[in-house]
Parts: structure tokens; C-alpha cells; sequence
């Protein structure tokens, strides 16, 4: 007899023989599950959604009048269910598409959560997805930016953020104001990582801008997470672009910064989107050098005693940084999420889903730059929006267009450093 | 007949799992220690049998994962046609790359293979056919049962099991034919191997070529089963890694080292991530490497050479033994 065989698969039959049961769920919690990158390259902004998404949990269980009329806040718990808890449950999804999509079936099967958000990478927001729609489980994502993720013909997905068009179509409006008030803006310049996010953002926007009649005059990519771009920025100056757009994680924003900085190249005009820009850690290292850059966000501080002040300083508590647009666009999400499942008064998935199709919530109600929530019939927020903001004095973002959103005019040029 | 008894004791045991084990996830925890048990047994053949250590096995399984999710975005095809496609440009490019890089030797044809993924995964991320950096997506709402996009891991988890034992199968028909002996001389040494008539490059093409199309299966059925793929899933560095490290710890260069390597892994990477990753803190590689240290400290000829070892022990401490072919270890 051949003993390595019999080994061999008697040792799969056990291992596996050791899992745990399923766990129930209990009565007077609803279980929320959520799955975020909490290791793996993106871990910062995955440990950074979990925050969020604890701080808006202490904001729903318990009581704070001093929230006044936003949603959910000031009693503890969901009024449309007799007081009952929010209970997260967080799964990693390490970066992996598969591993987004295991963790995902653990929660709804395993955890028996009504509903999901998560997951930030697109990619892995598509696979988990996918399975939360073969159980017939809701997914609120209030991230993921992909074109593609609200294209499936999906009937439990829906998608609070704005996406890659909306923000191309800011950034066009916005200069178009900018080159009425005398700046020029004819030549525009793209510059992007070459993963997913960069190359999907970066030719939405080229593709916006020919619509409008504006092709774009120089279009950039470069491998993300690289260690050098002299010769990107050498490209930019040489060509001297009237605007540059720029599309980069953290990491390569600061050294782009720093480069420029090093071959003393200041471009008229800097628009950033998002992400590597307003990572906090951005502001700390380069902030100083990188004084007038423009950049888009839903999310702004606001005056002291405002909502989104206390909410950012709730979260200031738990993360140690202020709000992010990132972190505040996954919050808004999950508030959307509770508010459906607290007037669907119930915790059946199917409920639940008929609560976020008819979510109608106007823009004082939420702690976000949305003119609202109100999903169309692919499940996207049909209201999502954005301001540009701008970083003036080197440590703090605001609000500079449209006016009617604005705290500060919008100052041209790009100072730098 | 006793020959037998145990095998079929266990495969009828591996068959019942899912009867066993009927909550989704133990189904799917299932469905991917086989899937793994496919890739590693692959790799297997060129890395353990042959001892080409190759850590570029990803583009096939690359190769295998974009075939079928391209049959399916660009034709709107069954993910199934993808399989043999995956197949013949896998083997293409295993005799393409391995007649260059098979000569070079040890730690010079490991890295000639993580060079090769390494290109394969930065051009795939430029080209727009393949999905570029977005990456390709399979059915989700299936059309038909073509589409292999099934709710239950069940159905997954059988097929896998008929992959894996066809593989396992031509493994064990390699091993038992010349093809096998010739390998496992140039295992233990390529010059004295030559020196005797051993045809080492050609052997060694057929095995690279062999392991190659075998990935390439395993990577279609991935691919099939989560639906989705871009470069960094389907080409990054760390499935080739995962397959050398399920062979290695299982026992690499015996027929059931991978599976068993599979089978302790995969349960344990998904187990403590469960447990632990929510909490936040990267624990779970934390866990998964430490067990991996403590192996290849205490046990470095696999899980698989240790049992054999016991049972060997077992076995004279009887005296009662009639003579048999321990294991395939050489």
C-alpha cells in the first residue's frame, strides 16, 4: 500500500474538518459586513475606512443631540427597528480580488450580515459584489470609481460616489470659469500611474475633454510607485502645458513634488485628483512646496460646532487624522446603507433593497458635497458631486469653486514653494 | 488488492467532503485547496521532479485565466473555450522561454523566470485588448451553465477534482515512463546525467512545456470561479511563490507533496485571515509566515517526507514488513 497517498488526502479531509461552525446572528443587532483592504499595499486607506465606518457607528448606537438633525444620530440605535445596534464586521481582502470575494461569502454565509460595503479597489469591489448579487445581499460601495462596476446589470449593487466622468466634467467646467476670469487654459496636460485607477481616470478625462471640444494636448504615463520622474517632469517643461492634471497615489505625488521643486518647474496651473493629494500624509511631507495646487472633494472640514466638524473630530479620535475624501465618501456610504435598512424597518435583504432604491436624501442630510442620494436604475448616485478645493497656505484644503460652495477665491498661479 | 484499499478509502472520502461540509464556505475552502492542489501539482513537475526551481510559473496560469475571460469579453463565448486556447499559447511560450533559459542553472534559471513574469505582467498592464491595468470580467449573471458562473462552490469543487486527478494522473504515468527517471537523474545531477546519455534539454523542455499547459488549466478554472482578472491577480509575483511554497512544504518531487501542501495552506492562510484580519493589523501574513519559517527550519523536505519517514519507522519497529516502494521519493 502507498502511504503518501493515503496521507496525502487524509490530511485534506482533516484540516478541513477543523472549521468552525456558522455563527448566528442575533436578534436586536444587524450584522453589517465590510470588506476592506487592512493589509496589503492600499492598508493605509483601508485602516483609515475602518475608522470611518466605527466613527459613524458610534454616531448611529448612541445618542448625539449634538448632531442636531442629522440622520440617525440623535437617538441610540434605528428608530425603524425598536432601537435595535449597528454590528460591522470587517474582513480584510489583502489586496486580492479572490480574497475580497472568499471574505465577502464568509459574511454573508458565515456571519449572516443583511447587507455589505467595501471594497475599495474596483477590482475586488467587482468580484465581491458579484457574489453578494448571486445571494441576493445589498452592496453599498462609496468609493470605487470604476466605470464598469454600475454597467453589470446588477439589482444589489449601488454606488454612492462620483465617478471618473463626473469628476472630468469639474475639472472642465471649472477651467472654463478660471479662463473667463482671464487664465489661460488652452493646453492641457495629463500626467498618471499606470495601474487601474490612473489609466481608467486619466482617458475618462482625455475622452471628456475632446467631447468638449479640448483635446488634450499631452497625455503622460508613468509606472507607479516608481523612484524616479525627471524625465516626466522634463517632458512638462519643455512643453510648458497651461494646466497639468495630475493622477497619482501618495507616494508618487510626493516625489513628483519634490522633483519639480529640485528642476525649479512651476506649472501655471496644477489640478490634482484626489487620492495621493489629499493623503495626509501628502500634506505633511510636501505640503509646503506644493502651495496653490488644486484638487477635488466631497468632503470639507467646515465652520467649528458644524456637522462635519464633530464628525471629523469624532473621527480625529479613533484614526489620529482628520477626514480624507476617501474615508468621508466610505462613511456617507455607510450612513446611506443604515438609513435604508432603518426605514426598511426590517433586516430582510429584499426589504433593505426596495429602502435604497427609493433613497431620496437631499443634501442637508448628508455629512458629504453631495447634492444628495438618489440611485438610477443601475444603482449609481445620480447626485453625486464634487467641489475643487485648494491647497493655499500649504497645510489645509478649501473650497475655492463653485462659488456658491466656496470659502476662498481660487488663486492663480501655482506658487509652489 | 490491498493496494488499493486505502486510495479508494480516501478519494471516496475527498469525493463526500462537500456532503460532509455543506456551509458555502467550507464548500469553497474546498473547491480551493483543490485548485491550488492543481497549480502547485503542476509546478511540481518542472520544480520538484525536474529541480528547475521556476518562480515565473504565473504567466501560464496567467495565460489560462485571460483565455477564458477573453473568449468570454471579446467573442461572449463559454469561459470553457478558453481552456485549450490558454493551453496552446501556455505551451508556446514554455518552449519559447525554456529553450533560452533552461540552460542556465540554479538560482540563474529562477531568476530568468521572474524576469520573464515580471515583463509579461508590465505588457499586459499596457495593452488595451488584454484589459490593460483594469483587467477582464467574466458572467456574472450566467447566461447558460456554459458560463461556469455557479452560485454553490459544489460544482466548482468537482471539477477541480477531476482536474486534479488528471493531473496527478499524467504526473504519475511521467514519473513511472523513462521521462520520469531521466528527470529525477538531472535532478540529482544534470552533468552525470549527460555524461551517461540522458537527452537533459530536451527532457527538461518537455517537462517546462507539460507544467505549463497543467498551469494554464488551473489558471482558467481560477479565473472561471472568481469571475475577474487583472495584472496584478493573474500575472503578480506571489501565485508563482504560493505554488513553489505548497510543493516545497507538502514535499516537492512527490506526487501527493503539493496537495498536501495545498491542504495545510490554503485552510490556514483563509482561517487566520478570518479570524485575525478584520482586526487590522496584517496579523495573518504574520501567522502564515511564521508557520512556513518553523517548517522550512524543522522540516524542509516537506510534510510528505517527514510522514513517510514516521511510517517508515512504524513499519520496522513491526518487523513485519514486506518489501514495497516507500513513497516516489527518489
Amino acid at each position: 500500500m502507498n502511504f503518501s497517498r493515503v496521507a496525502g488526502l487524509l490530511c485534506a479531509a482533516s484540516l478541513a474538518a477543523v472549521l468552525a461552525g456558522p455563527v448566528y446572528a442575533q436578534s436586536k443587532v444587524v450584522k453589517i459586513g465590510a470588506v476592506f483592504p487592512l493589509s496589503g499595499n492600499a492598508a493605509s486607506a483601508g485602516i483609515h475606512a475602518k475608522a470611518a465606518i466605527e466613527t459613524a457607528m458610534d454616531i448611529i448606537n448612541n445618542a448625539h443631540p449634538e448632531l442636531g438633525n442629522f440622520p440617525l444620530a440623535k437617538d441610540a440605535g434605528l428608530s425603524g427597528l425598536g432601537g435595535a445596534k449597528v454590528d460591522v464586521v470587517f474582513a480584510d481582502n489583502q489586496g486580492s480580488p479572490a480574497t475580497g470575494q472568499n471574505q465577502a461569502l464568509r459574511l454573508i454565509t458565515e456571519e449572516k450580515v443583511v447587507a455589505l460595503t467595501g471594497a475599495y479597489q474596483s477590482g475586488i469591489t467587482l468580484t465581491a459584489s458579484a457574489i453578494a448579487e448571486k445571494y441576493g445581499i445589498p452592496f453599498v460601495n462609496g468609493e470605487s470609481v470604476a466605470a464598469n462596476l454600475t454597467e453589470r446589470g446588477f439589482k444589489w449593487f449601488f454606488r454612492t460616489t462620483p465617478i471618473a466622468s463626473d469628476f472630468a466634467k469639474l475639472y472642465h467646467d471649472f477651467l472654463k470659469d478660471m479662463k473667463a476670469a482671464g487664465a489661460k487654459t488652452d493646453s492641457v496636460a495629463i500626467i498618471h500611474e499606470n495601474t487601474e485607477y490612473g489609466t481608467s481616470v486619466a482617458s475618462v478625462i482625455a475622452a471628456a475633454f475632446k467631447e468638449q471640444g479640448q483635446p488634450i494636448a499631452l497625455d503622460i504615463a508613468y509606472s507607479a510607485n516608481t523612484t524616479d520622474v525627471q524625465s516626466q517632469v522634463l517632458q512638462l517643461k519643455e512643453k510648458k502645458p497651461d494646466v497639468v492634471i495630475m493622477v497619482s497615489y501618495a507616494s508618487d505625488a510626493i516625489l513628483f513634488a519634490k522633483t519639480m521643486k529640485a528642476l525649479d518647474y512651476k506649472p501655471p496651473m496644477i489640478i490634482a485628483d484626489d487620492s495621493g493629494f489629499s493623503d495626509p500624509s501628502f500634506i505633511k511631507a510636501v505640503g509646503k512646496i506644493s502651495q496653490g495646487v488644486f484638487n477635488r472633494s466631497s468632503w470639507s472640514l467646515g465652520a467649528p460646532g458644524s456637522v462635519t466638524y464633530i464628525i471629523n473630530e469624532l473621527y480625529k479620535k479613533k484614526s489620529g487624522d482628520d477626514m480624507d475624501d476617501t474615508a468621508a465618501r466610505q462613511m456617507q456610504a455607510f450612513f446611506v446603507l443604515v438609513d435604508a435598512i432603518n426605514r426598511a424597518g426590517s433586516t430582510e435583504p429584499a426589504k433593505i433593497q426596495a429602502a435604497l432604491k427609493a433613497t431620496d436624501l437631499k443634501a442637508d442630510q448628508l455629512m458629504i458635497g453631495y447634492k444628495g442620494v438618489k440611485f438610477d436604475a443601475k444603482g449609481q448616485n445620480t447626485l453625486a458631486s464634487g467641489v475643487v478645493i485648494q491647497l493655499q497656505d500649504g497645510e489645509h484644503y478649501v473650497a475655492v469653486w463653485p462659488k456658491a460652495n466656496a470659502a476662498a477665491a481660487p488663486v492663480i498661479p501655482y506658487k509652489g514653494w | 488488492m490491498r493496494r488499493f484499499l486505502w486510495p479508494t478509502i480516501v478519494l471516496v472520502l475527498v469525493i463526500a467532503y462537500p456532503l460532509l461540509f455543506t456551509t458555502p464556505f467550507q464548500q469553497r475552502l474546498g473547491a480551493l485547496i483543490l485548485l491550488y492542489a492543481i497549480i502547485a501539482s503542476a509546478w511540481n513537475i518542472v520544480g520538484g521532479y525536474a529541480g528547475q526551481v521556476s518562480v515565473g510559473h504565473v504567466v501560464f496560469f496567467g495565460c489560462g485565466a485571460y483565455a477564458a475571460m477573453g473568449a468570454y469579453a471579446h467573442f461572449a463565448l463559454s469561459p470553457l473555450v478558453g481552456i485549450p486556447a490558454g493551453i496552446v499559447v501556455s505551451v508556446l511560450i514554455a518552449a519559447v522561454v525554456g529553450v533560452p533559459t533552461l540552460r542556465l542553472s540554479g538560482h540563474y534559471f529562477s531568476m530568468a523566470t521572474i524576469a520573464v513574469s515580471e515583463l509579461v505582467r508590465l505588457i499586459v498592464t499596457n495593452v488595451d485588448y488584454l484589459g490593460a491595468a483594469v483587467g477582464l470580467s467574466g458572467p456574472t449573471v450566467p447566461r447558460n451553465v456554459f458560463d461556469m458562473s455557479f452560485t454553490s462552490a459544489l460544482p466548482y469543487y468537482y471539477l477541480f477534482l477531476a482536474t486534479l486527478l488528471i493531473t496527478l494522473g499524467i504526473t504519475w504515468w511521467m514519473t513511472s515512463s523513462r521521462m520520469g527517471f531521466y528527470l529525477r537523474a538531472i535532478r540529482d545531477s544534470e552533468r552525470a546525467a549527460r555524461s551517461l546519455g540522458a537527452p537533459a534539454s530536451r527532457i527538461k523542455l518537455y517537462a517546462f512545456m507539460l507544467s505549463a499547459g497543467l498551469t494554464s488549466v488551473g489558471g482558467s478554472l481560477y479565473a472561471m470561479m472568481f469571475g475577474f482578472i487583472d495584472p496584478e491577480s493573474g500575472l503578480g509575483i506571489l501565485i508563482s511563490v504560493k505554488m513553489l511554497i505548497m510543493a516545497a512544504l507538502g514535499g516537492a518531487g512527490l506526487l501527493f507533496g503539493p496537495l498536501i501542501g495545498a491542504a495545510i495552506l490554503v485552510p490556514l492562510e483563509e482561517i487566520s485571515n478570518n479570524l485575525l484580519g478584520g482586526k487590522g493589523a496584517g496579523l495573518t501574513f504574520v501567522v502564515y509566515g511564521a508557520i512556513i519559517v518553523l517548517l522550512a527550519r524543522f522540516q524542509p523536505g516537506g510534510i510528505l517526507t517527514l510522514l513517510n519517514r514516521l511510517w517508515a519507522r512504524r513499519r520496522t519497529s513491526r518487523s513485519s514488513v514486506t518489501a514495497e516502494g516507500a513513497s516516489h521519493a527518489p
